[in-house]
């Protein structure tokens, strides 16, 4: 067998296996469209007959999904910009010395990283209760959310930091530059595609979280898009095709920038996550 | 002042602010509300005495009512089953992605990157599609099984006790193993292409050199990858939300849903937060073992 041949069949096996892994989002894409008594139909159609277009105008309306994605954006804009502004230098420091006391703080940082939300808010919820900022329940979550991304966003942040030679810095140090100008003009836009990847990433996870907005935000207006599906998912639900409606509006764009920029995401990802 | 402000700008100054504010911050929303957490779960913490620091003192009481109580046993049985399944299958079926994407041929990198979708969608949404996958009378997983022959009847994975934990595991190990395949195939990409070549002179079969070349070779990655494993794992919340809510009867609750359950649902924040004190300081020994796992890492 020649390797062209060899490659054509590996290719056709990955595609497989790629297909077979990624069916469930398939069939959140086909139940969405289909018809409200298609998608009890045995057997289940894997193409749906009469494909409901409507559905996506129909549950926007239903579910006030404008206010949902609105509030969502405005979280995951917000623990963005937080994570990146107190992330950044504080990646760049750990980056640039290598001592024990660097060490230590890199440690404490990966050991934040692995708290669980759902066992945090607990002790979130009653001090922000105490200290009052209950009553501005998307702060208390973006402050909340940011706490629980900027370990991972140092860690990969870092990583783009140590592959900036030193010596660059310390020539501009040379020519004059303070170290905020060198830091400002010279270590940032050399680094400025691991931020802005790194960023993104946080945006996703901040644009999906649920465990803190669904314990501290009550007020529906204030709510984001996934608190808003899982109250859309009751027990003994049947519009599953509403559901699936929900859910593809919600997740598409997520998905469209993932797709956009999954090379960098996968290699930021694995530069920085084993270091 | 002025030497202060210039030390700001041109010294040691300005990485000293950098790294503390940041520090601060996490000190004041992590550090702080771990301590207590601590401080609650010997306190009686209840909604009305949920806006004073001055609250009753029990002593270990809230660690003996949580550790009498007859769901305890059974839902830390759940967290440990829940736990070990999808590490188990999340890192098995990541290893054998990972190596089958080893092999080069072109489109690999790309094809192997899509399977990361899985890890960038919301928790709700992969629940939520779960939750239909999973439903008893009209799921297609139940179809696609009873027309490979696998099972007879319909299992009903929400809502039969026997089965509704096993409905979170197959999500979950679904949903992490993504993740366990792109941090594996970096492990493998790290392994010297010629110690290969140098067994399969020698005669060495592919069996023998995955035995003898890849998995000791692999042994930090695979630490790191199974304690981080084990960490998110023990994060993994909205997939509960979203498909059982811990029941029915409790089948299918884990300790870090539970907690929640106890604080949210029950109000009783003093107990919430008993469990979480006890899961947290599981947490953090798993997190011990990937941290040292992961230092003889060669840092770049």
């Amino acid at each position: 067998m020649t390797e062209k041949w060899t490659n054509r069949i590996l290719l056709l096996v990955a595609l497989a296996l790629a297909a077979l892994y990624l069916f469930p989002l398939y069939w959140m894409y086909v139940t969405s469209l289909k018809t409200g008594s298609e998608i009890f139909a045995t057997p289940p159609g894997m193409v749906p007959t009469n494909p409901q277009w409507g559905v996506f105008a129909y549950v926007w309306e239903l579910r006030g999904m404008g206010r949902f994605l609105w509030n969502s954006a405005i979280i995951a804009s917000g623990t963005m910009a937080l994570t990146a502004i107190l992330g950044t230098g504080c990646a760049y420091v750990l980056a640039r010395y290598r001592n024990i006391w660097i060490d230590v703080a890199l440690f404490l940082v990966l050991m934040l990283q692995v708290l669980p939300a759902s066992l945090m808010i607990t002790p979130l919820f009653v001090g922000f209760s105490q200290f009052g900022l209950l009553n501005h329940p998307q702060l208390a979550v973006i402050l909340a959310v940011t706490a629980k991304v900027m370990p991972f966003f140092v860690v990969l942040v870092r990583a783009t930091f140590m592959s900036v030679p030193g010596e660059l810095e310390e020539a501009a140090l040379v020519d004059g530059n303070s170290r905020i100008g060198a830091f400002w003009f010279i270590v940032l836009p050399l680094a400025r595609n691991g931020i802005l990847v790194s960023a993104i990433l946080i945006f996703m996870q901040a644009f999906g979280e649920f465990v803190y907005s669904k314990s501290i935000i009550q007020a529906v207006e204030l709510q984001p898009a996934s608190v808003g599906l899982n109250a859309f998912m009751g027990p003994n639900t049947t519009e599953w095709n509403n559901i699936m409606a929900y859910a593809t509006i919600y997740v598409t764009p997520i998905l469209a920038i993932f797709v956009i920029l999954q090379r960098r995401i996968v290699s930021g990802l694995t530069s920085g996550a084993l270091k | 002042m002025n030497r202060l402000l210039s030390g700001l700008r041109d010294g040691k100054g300005f990485d000293i602010v950098l790294v503390t504010v940041p520090l601060l911050f996490l000190f004041a929303l992590s550090g702080l509300p771990l301590i207590y957490n601590v401080v609650m779960s010997f306190q009686e913490v209840d909604m009305f005495s949920l806006g004073t620091f001055a609250r009753p003192w029990v002593g270990f009481n809230n660690y003996i009512a949580v550790f009498s109580q007859p769901e305890t046993w059974p839902i830390m049985r759940n967290t440990l089953v829940f736990v070990v399944v999808s590490i188990a299958g999340q890192f098995a079926i990541g290893f054998g992605l990972a190596l089958f994407f080893t092999l080069k041929f072109p489109g690999a990198s790309y094809i192997r990157g899509l399977f990361l979708a899985s890890w960038v969608m919301p928790g709700l949404v992969v629940g939520a599609i779960w939750n239909w996958i999973l439903a008893g009378d009209f799921g297609v997983l139940n179809y696609i099984l009873k027309s490979l022959g696998i099972i007879s009847e319909n299992i009903f994975w929400r809502s039969d006790t026997a089965w509704s934990l096993w409905g979170v595991v197959i999500a979950n190990i679904w949903n992490g193993v993504a993740f366990n395949m792109i941090l594996l195939a970096v492990g493998l990409a790290g392994i010297p292409r010629d110690l290969y070549e140098a067994a399969a002179l020698d005669g060495a079969t592919a069996w023998q050199r995955f035995w003898t070349i890849t998995l000791p070779m692999m042994r930090s990655t695979i630490g790191a990858v199974i304690s981080l494993g084990l960490i998110f794992t023990l994060q993994q919340f909205d997939l509960f939300a979203a498909i059982t809510s811990g029941g029915p009867a409790n089948s299918s609750n884990v300790a870090q849903y539970w907690a929640w359950e106890q604080s949210f649902r029950q109000y009783d924040f003093a107990k919430g937060s008993t469990i979480s004190v006890v899961m947290i300081a599981v947490v953090l020994v798993a997190s011990i073992i990937y941290v040292r796992s992961t230092r003889h890492e060669v840092r770049g």
